[in-house]
């Protein structure tokens, strides 16, 4: 048995070390470690209560109005606001414009690098003088020996695209790409001031009444965005998954857990009942038995966290985030969420299983395609393209509010914090399912907590010692070379990793990796 | 291959070039003269400089908003303007193929940039690679000839981790207490500002040193003037005219300082030059400014929503947000007394902030 360590683990948001034991030529155990730890919701008790939207958005710069979005959404419940239509509307407007950031830029930029043997470029021998372009670009990187930062790399193996027309056209489209995300955040500091960290989502609502001559900027700009979506975005994301990386995408290499779970995001109407994400939860990979989600089924296991036992128990509402560096037998600081006692896979898999659309589910079965690391890329793509189209609708939808005398954005017969309050902000954001939970005593905070999609897929065991889905979906993956671990990167890669939003991480000892085996 | 040439082949065009040159040195205040020889230095760097990117206790949101920027492109930022040796967020390797491309980028001249805080209490805190952050930290720096802190977490006073119990310290500080000379730059606020960074890689590059900076080392071309002098709002706080109500439209550009503006503490060019492209900025979208370019953000600026109890302008003494007086909706002037409040409060502040420099 030899013990593999990736330390740093790069392209993803935030630090993360991973640890396996491969036997055979497979992974036979598997630990995730986050290595950072800020104490942002510690910090927040005892503040005004309103700084919190300000405050946890600044817990995620890639998922930008994620944080900011969902402790509105707490506040407002704890505060007992009512978001009006309009501040309803912009709020998911500044937040739907994040998710077609983040995917492409999680599929082109974060992940691509690990399926292109890149170097194949310089092989392509086509006429397309747009290919040719990018060909010209790479070649003349390579001449003049400096190919930072797409090199060093791990090796390409047997799953990796060489065809040169092929990896020559993704080598355009990483460009593109970069392009399209900055555009994305644009559209999205329309409303929201600015992106990354946007001001915008306040308790109540939001800050920015719109003109029209914003609305239709934003619009014209969408239209971009679906352009590349439904032609390059999915489409690339359908040629790799249905053609050189189909062995892989049928063996479901990294499925992980077989439970899954949505809370339900982007409300259409102000009772919170048509959402766009629908919400349920999926036991055992039975999808023809989706139930509903029961937040006081939600807790957090600490046994293997550098944490102290809760005393005020493990919900949310009441739990502590004490640190304890000395803990004997923890590895993490990401505590252990679990939902019924399961882990639990978030995230677009989850969502769209849960929402079954039929063009995905086609896809799923015409290709034979399993719960995996492809898997994952194919749902974030395909929800991408229904979220952008159903975008249209939104604004359609803010026009004809705007076009009402009555008109408003923000309750601000609530912006004042009560005496006492609580409430739970449980939506749906790029990398999965999101709860803030605040409690409210003497007009302060009392206690926050954020128990995040990142947490959720790469808890450490809890306290049964099942392992979190991460740790299960490393499980069985083929490392035929111990020196080109690149399956490992590739399936920790796809559930889109955030560890700086699973803020309760901590690394707890030192270099010495023998040491991480004692007690386990 | 002379340096435009090789400029050329990474697909800058000599026109986009030039017109990136003649903002930036529009940007920092430099005569039009300046161009051409900008634009020269600028050939003869591009060599393009190693970069060393590290990442401490951050949420890579600095990161984000530098390939937010639209011209130039993020594709040309970093695959034309910069070798970006090592940047977790977007470099090909990982583990030990990472730590490979580190250890080759620390023997050269490399600008080093830090995104997010370093924990000075407890280097558990944040790990790279098993290696406590801090270290990593002190080793790049001494090596490096120069350093450049983006976003608030890497500037002095360490923005919302320096509110927090891990003793999280931006680089200044722990360059202080190591006794490291590197020359620093700070780009304070959350997250730096694109234009921030790319004027000041510009002005580095054709310089070939640090640019006038003030007392919490960010250069004064971006950080000079304070952001209530330049507020487009800035008549409706002399006018006495307050936003109570965001759906309002009568209110919708009134002054937002009862909803807790920092602006009239802040150091900061967001009036002037907007973010995303020049799109927006927190006050244009009703949304008061929280001081995030100032070393007292976040600690000293909470509560960040409410009205200033006493605001402390120097050179006047406090002024209570009270004396301001209630907001009657529409143009209802509370009261010339504010009028001349404020005027001699900013001329007093012009004076005090150059005095400061």
């Amino acid at each position: 048995m030899t013990k593999i360590v990736i330390d740093p683990l790069t392209r993803i948001e935030g630090h993360l070390r991973i640890e396996v034991e491969v036997e055979n030529g497979k992974v036979v155990d598997a630990h995730v470690i986050g290595t950072m730890y800020r104490g942002i919701e510690a910090m927040l008790r005892g503040r005004d209560p309103r700084d919190a939207t300000y405050v946890t958005e600044r817990v995620c710069g890639v998922c930008a109005g994620s944080h900011g979005w969902a402790s509105s959404m707490a506040l407002d419940k704890a505060f007992g606001a009512s978001v009006p239509a309009g501040g309803r509307i912009i709020r998911n407007l500044i937040i739907g414009a994040m998710f077609l950031h983040d995917h492409p830029l999680h599929f082109y930029h974060l992940s691509a690098l690990d399926y292109l043997d890149i170097m194949a470029v310089a092989q392509y021998q086509g006429k397309d003088p747009g290919l040719l372009a990018v060909k010209e670009k790479v070649v003349k990187l390579v001449a003049a020996g400096d190919t930072a930062p797409l090199t060093p790399r791990y090796k390409p193996d047997e799953f990796s695209v060489t065809d040169p027309e092929l990896v020559t056209m993704a080598v355009g489209h990483y460009l593109k790409a970069l392009e399209m995300q900055a555009k994305a955040k644009k559209m999205s500091a329309l409303f929201a001031g600015k992106q990354p960290h946007q001001s915008s989502i306040v308790v109540g609502g939001v800050t920015m009444l719109p003109n029209i001559e914003v609305v239709e900027h934003f619009r014209s700009m969408l239209l971009e965005q679906l352009d590349f979506i439904e032609k390059t975005y999915l489409q690339d994301v359908l040629t790799f998954g249905t053609g050189p990386l189909l062995p892989l995408a049928q063996t479901g290499v990294g499925g992980g857990s077989p439970h899954y779970m949505s809370y339900g995001g982007f409300a259409r109407d102000n009772a919170g009942k048509d959402l766009f994400f629908k919400s349920g939860l999926i036991a055992d990979g039975n999808l023809s038995n989706i139930v509903a989600i029961d937040e006081k089924k939600i807790t957090e296991d600490v046994q293997y966290s550098w944490y102290k036992a809760s005393a005020n128990g493990k919900t949310p509402y009441t739990e502590d985030t004490i640190p304890d560096l000395a803990k004997q037998g923890a590895y993490t600081f990401v505590k252990a969420p679990r939902y019924d006692g399961k882990p639990i896979e978030v995230g677009p898999l989850a969502r769209m299983l849960i929402m079954q659309p039929k063009g995905f589910m086609d896809i799923i079965a015409k290709y034979n395609i399993k719960p995996g690391a492809v898997a994952r890329h194919a749902a974030r793509a395909y929800e991408t393209l229904l979220l952008v189209k159903d975008m249209f609708t939104w604004l359609d939808a803010l026009e004809k509010e705007m076009g009402s005398k009555d008109f408003r954005i923000h309750d601000t017969d609530h912006w004042e914090a009560p005496a006492t309050g609580q409430g739970a902000g449980m939506t749906e954001v790029p990398r999965g399912a999101l709860g803030h939970f605040i409690k409210v005593a003497g007009h302060k905070i009392e206690n926050y907590q954020m128990v995040v999609p990142t947490t959720w897929n790469f808890s450490p065991r809890d306290d049964l010692g099942v392992r979190g889905p991460v740790e299960q979906a490393l499980i069985g993956v083929p490392v035929p070379d111990l020196e080109n671990p690149i399956n490992i990167v590739r399936v920790v890669r796809s559930y889109d990793p955030c560890l700086a939003c699973a803020i309760h991480l901590i690394n707890p000892v030192t270099n010495d990796v023998q040491k991480f085996q004692i007690g386990w | 291959m002379g340096n435009f040439d090789l400029l050329k082949v990474k697909g800058v065009s000599r026109r986009d070039f030039m017109k990136l040159i003649a903002a930036t040195t529009a940007a920092l205040g430099l005569p039009e003269l300046f161009v051409p020889q900008a634009a020269n230095a600028l050939e003869q760097a591009l060599k393009k400089p190693p970069v060393i990117w590290l990442e401490g206790m951050d949420c890579t949101g600095c990161t984000e908003s530098a390939i937010a920027t639209l011209n130039p492109s993020p594709a040309e930022l970093i695959l034309d303007m910069l070798s970006i040796r090592y940047h977790e967020t977007i470099m090909a390797g990982s583990g030990n193929k990472s730590e490979e491309a580190y250890q080759e980028a620390l023997k050269e001249k490399y600008i080093l940039i830090v995104e997010g805080a370093i924990p000075s209490k407890e280097d558990r805190f944040c790990m790279v690679g098993g290696k406590p952050f801090r270290k990593i930290l002190i080793e790049a720096a001494q090596k490096a000839q120069a350093i450049i802190a983006i976003g608030s977490c890497a500037s002095e006073g360490a923005g919302i981790p320096g509110a927090c119990a891990t003793g999280a310290v931006g680089v200044g500080e722990i360059l202080k207490a190591e006794g490291i000379s590197t020359p620093l730059i700070n780009l304070p606020c959350c997250p730096v500002k694109p234009t921030t960074l790319i004027g000041t890689l510009l002005y580095y590059l054709t310089y070939q040193k640090v640019p006038a900076l003030d007392s919490q080392k960010r250069p004064v071309a971006f950080y000079g003037t304070l952001l209530h002098d330049n507020c487009p709002r800035r008549g409706h706080f002399e006018h006495g005219e307050f936003l109570k109500d965001w759906n309002d439209p009568i209110q919708k550009q009134y002054c937002l300082l009862l909803k807790g503006c920092k602006g009239p503490k802040t150091y900061t060019d967001c009036a002037q030059v907007w973010w995303n492209d020049n799109t927006n900025f927190c006050i244009n979208a009703g949304s008061p400014c929280s001081g995030c370019s100032e070393k007292s953000f976040y600690k000293e600026f909470s509560p960040l929503y409410a009205k200033q109890e006493n605001f402390d302008i120097p050179g006047l003494g406090p002024i209570n947000a009270d004396t301001v007086g209630p907001v009657i909706g529409g143009a209802a002037a509370v009261g010339l007394g504010i009028h001349l409040v404020a005027t001699v409060a900013s001329g007093r502040l012009k004076k005090d902030h150059k005095e400061g420099l």
